[in-house]
Formats: C-alpha cells, sequence, structure tokens
C-alpha cells in the first residue's frame, strides 16, 4: 500500500460513550495500581517469522499509523474528549524477545504502560522460542479498541499481507445522531434507577475495597479446552438450558465458582455481574477504531446458586427482561450522554456508586470474533491468547475465547486479592463444573 | 397465515433492527452464520411474540427452530394453528 493515506486519516475522531467509560476505568486502575487498561493479543506460530516482513506490514497499514499519531484531547467544558490525528511520522515499533520458557510471555511486555499520554497507543513485539517457534504480540490501549474492533484489525492485517484491499471508510467511526434532551432524561432516569436497583448491597466482591493493590502485579493463568472436551462443555451447556450457545452457561459456571469461594471465605451477598455486549450491527465490517459495547447486568442471589440449572434460568429470565426493556441500548445512550461530564465527576460518580467495586467478578468473551482467525500476516496460527486488562477491585476476570474447535479461558487476577492455592482451587471447581454430567 | 409472509416479516425486522447493512437473508439462509447471537434470538422471540401474539414453549426453543428463517415460520405457524 502507498503511504498516500495519511493526509486522508480522520483529524479528529471524538471517544464513544464506552470509550470514556475506559478512560474512567483506565484512571480507576492507575489509582489502583492494577496495571492500567492495556490488553495484549498473543499470536503463536510453529516457525519463525520474518521480523522484515512484519514490520512492513504493519508499517503499511493506515489504521496502524493512524494510532500512532493521536493525541488524546480532553474537550472543552462539558465537550465531548476526542483523538486528534496529526502526520508526526512516528511508525509502529517491532520489539524482539528471546524466551527461555515455551510460549510464556516476557515479563517485560505483561508490564509495559501504554497510557493515555503514551506516545504510541499501540506496541509489536515478537518472541522467538528455542523451538524455533515464535508469538507475536500486539498490545494497545483498551480505549481505543474492544474485542471485535480488535479482531477487524487482524482480519485488516492479513488482508494486508496478501495484498488484498480493505476498506478505510468503515474502519472508523461515523458521526451520531443527536438525541434529544427529553429522550436522553427519560433514559438517564430508566438507566439510573435499573443500575442502582441491580447492583444494590449486599454484593459480595472477590475482593474488598480497602485492600489496595500497591505493586499492580498482574497475573495470568491459561486453561485450554481440545476439541472433544469443548464439545462436552457446548454439550453441558445445552443440558443445563443455555439454549442459544453457551454464554449463559459460562456465566453461571464462573458466578458458582466465586459463590463458593466467596462462601468459603465467609463473604456473604449476591454475585453482581456486568458482562459486555458488542453494540454493532451483526455481520459489520466496522468501526474498528473506538469501543461499541455496552452491558447487561446480572445479580444472582443466593437461591439461584444452589443448582447450576437454576442460575442458567435466572440469567435467561434476567436477559430477556432486560432485552424487553431495551437496556443494552439505553446504557450506550446513558453512556454517551456521561461524555460530557468532566472526567473526575465521572470518576466519583461511577466509583461512589458500587463503593468502588465494580463487580463480585468480571467476566468477559471474544464471543466468535476469533472463532475463525485462521491466520495472520499470511502465516498459519498454532495458537492464540488475550491478556485482558485487570480493573480492580474485583481484581479477577474470566476471559472465555473461541479458537476454531477449541475453547479457551484466560484468568487474569492479582495476588493480593487471591494467592496461587486459592487459584488453583478455582480452576478445579471451575473444571468440575464445565464437566459435570448434567 | 401464509409461510412466505410470515418469513417475509420476520426477514425484514431482522434486517432492520438486528443485522448490519451489508448483511442480507433469504428464507435459508443460516442465521448463526449470518451474525445472530443468543440475545439477537431473544430479540427475535420477543418480536414473535409482539407481531404475531404466539409464544414459543420451551420445548420449541431449539437451535434447530432458529437455524434458518423458514424453521422458523415453521414454529410460528404451527404456534398460529
Amino acid at each position: 500500500m502507498n503511504t498516500n493515506y495519511k493526509a486522508s486519516l480522520p483529524r479528529k475522531v471524538y471517544l464513544s460513550g464506552a470509550d470514556c467509560f475506559h478512560l474512567v476505568l483506565d484512571k480507576h486502575a492507575r489509582k489502583h495500581g492494577a496495571g492500567g487498561n492495556v490488553m495484549r493479543k498473543v499470536f503463536y506460530f510453529n516457525k519463525a517469522l520474518s521480523a522484515d516482513k512484519v514490520i512492513a506490514i504493519l508499517q503499511g497499514s493506515p489504521v496502524i499509523y493512524w494510532l500512532c499519531n493521536i493525541t488524546l484531547k480532553p474537550g472543552n467544558l462539558f465537550g465531548i474528549p476526542y483523538w486528534k490525528y496529526s502526520d508526526m511520522g512516528r511508525n509502529i515499533l517491532l520489539h524482539h524477545h528471546k524466551e527461555d520458557i515455551e510460549k510464556a510471555i516476557p515479563q517485560k511486555i505483561l508490564e509495559r504502560d501504554i497510557n493515555v499520554h503514551a506516545e504510541r497507543f499501540i506496541e509489536a513485539d515478537l518472541v522467538s522460542y528455542p523451538s524455533g517457534c515464535c508469538a507475536f504480540i500486539l498490545s494497545w490501549n483498551h480505549i481505543l479498541l474492544d474485542a471485535k474492533g480488535t479482531n477487524l484489525l487482524f482480519e485488516h492485517l492479513d488482508k494486508m499481507a496478501a495484498n488484498r484491499e480493505t476498506r478505510l471508510d468503515t474502519y472508523f467511526p461515523a458521526k451520531q445522531k443527536g438525541t434529544g434532551m427529553l429522550a436522553y432524561i427519560r433514559n438517564m432516569y430508566k438507566v439510573k434507577s435499573f443500575i442502582q436497583h441491580s447492583s444494590r448491597k449486599p454484593v459480595s466482591s472477590i475482593a474488598t475495597v480497602n485492600c489496595k493493590s500497591s505493586a499492580g502485579i498482574v497475573k495470568y493463568r491459561n486453561i485450554h479446552f481440545n476439541s472433544t472436551e469443548s464439545e462436552k462443555i457446548n454439550s453441558n451447556a445445552v443440558q443445563t438450558g443455555s439454549r442459544f450457545g453457551p454464554t449463559l452457561f459460562f456465566i453461571a459456571c464462573c458466578a458458582k465458582v466465586i459463590y463458593h469461594y466467596n462462601k468459603k471465605n465467609n463473604k456473604k451477598g449476591d454475585i453482581w455481574l456486568p458482562v459486555p455486549y458488542d453494540g454493532r450491527m451483526k455481520g459489520a465490517t466496522g468501526p474498528l477504531i473506538s469501543n461499541c459495547v455496552s452491558f447487561l447486568f446480572y445479580r444472582l442471589p443466593e437461591s439461584a446458586l444452589t443448582d447450576i440449572h437454576l442460575t442458567v434460568k435466572s440469567l435467561s429470565a434476567q436477559m430477556t427482561a432486560q432485552v424487553k426493556d431495551n437496556i443494552p441500548k439505553r446504557y450506550s445512550m446513558f453512556l454517551n450522554m456521561m461524555r460530557h461530564v468532566p472526567l473526575w465527576l465521572y470518576y466519583f460518580l461511577i466509583s461512589r456508586t458500587g463503593e468502588g467495586t465494580f463487580a463480585s467478578f468480571l467476566y468477559t468473551s471474544t464471543g466468535d470474533n476469533f472463532k475463525e482467525l485462521k491466520s495472520l500476516f499470511g502465516e498459519p496460527l498454532s495458537g492464540m491468547a488475550l491478556i485482558p486488562a485487570l480493573t480492580y477491585p474485583p481484581g479477577f476476570t474470566f476471559v472465555f475465547m473461541k479458537h476454531e474447535s477449541g475453547l479457551s479461558i484466560e484468568i487474569a487476577y492479582s495476588p493480593e486479592v487471591i494467592d496461587w492455592n486459592d487459584l488453583l482451587l478455582i480452576e478445579q471447581n471451575l473444571r468440575d463444573t464445565l464437566f459435570f454430567e448434567y | 397465515m401464509d409461510p412466505d409472509i410470515i418469513i417475509e416479516e420476520l426477514k425484514k425486522y431482522i434486517e432492520t433492527n438486528i443485522l448490519s447493512e451489508e448483511v442480507r437473508i433469504n428464507a435459508d439462509s443460516n442465521l448463526q452464520q449470518a451474525g445472530i447471537d443468543s440475545f439477537s434470538t431473544v430479540e427475535i422471540i420477543l418480536f414473535i411474540e409482539r407481531r404475531f401474539g404466539v409464544m414459543i414453549p420451551d420445548e420449541k426453543l431449539v437451535p434447530e427452530n432458529f437455524r434458518t428463517l423458514k424453521a422458523l415460520s415453521l414454529v410460528v405457524q404451527e404456534m398460529l394453528n
């Protein structure tokens, strides 16, 4: 691709409501030393990649170039924050590493911060292993891309490797239509009531707010299931009443495990769980830049956690009620309105509601986003992992990801919240719950 | 009700409210491959309740009945009868 695109890239891109929410989460993460709102995607290859080829593709991408040449502008009083692009000639850098342990990710990458004042909002690393295999790792600040956007970015890079055409016009968010003030106010009232009701005390969080993570250490644990195991899990999802995909079964299993863990530690209260939901129209090829997520909010009392069928039933009923009430769209509208609120006030309002706790634990899923991604840079993939940002408290996140016919779960945790033995206990309980003969 | 009319109404609802403009479906398209997820399925079930005045019973809420518009229209027709 030639470099004529540089002048035609958008000069100003306003943050979406979900982007601003991530800006607040970033502030929260830094306040609690949890490592910042940085996401990392790891791609494994069964051979060494040519660094020259990789850097040529990365540096030829207009989207990557845009991400390396933007600065965050806060907006005027009650104005919406925006990204300002100016052609500063900054290209993405590819950092090289050698790692002795197969598939391990260098600590340097895990500790690298990409904050809102960073020179580049995206960083690339190539890790070589003794077997001759390698891993390509892309790290970015979550304020800029969500799971679907990331998938679109990798599809874009793969197309670039094959010299196939990519559609720049769909990558950046279109200008949003305005909403009448009356509709905004009505919506604010409804959403505020719903959230307050849904998040009311007592909530049984895995961590307490007082337990401040000072070191900012985040640890990760990956659980991978082969295709036979994944089929068994899917079959259990159907058996327990999760009829249209296994998502509700996954959430139920995680909630059950955390409930038992909290019970063991005498932490009482309901499980409260916001679950992100992709707000794009289905099958959309954009936008790539900006978060388009909304949330579904689930509250599970002890009575719904005694049996997995009951948990799935409760989740299903809550999902139906929220679809009926249009909660995800209303919540998106709410987040869009909150963009006008100064960051300090926004942070105060958000952290006040749950007294600093954002959820009992966090659950997220990449859905089918990466299921079909078989190659990157034109080379076949042997595996992948998503390393999430960790919001603290609760300081404990499950990420479910499907790739081809296998399921993998990445657990991100703060060692101050859960020690190694407890983590192994949680992992075993999760396996037992996923594989139980229902 | 004629199954073709049911298919047309479902198609119009799904294309307008759920799918991106660039995704078009017909009676035999695989809805999951078109992008319909569990959340969207609930939206479709609620639309059927509103538009056709029928509730789909639990035993009919199986992936096979939601695979295509044709399969879904047969369920709606059965409930109407």
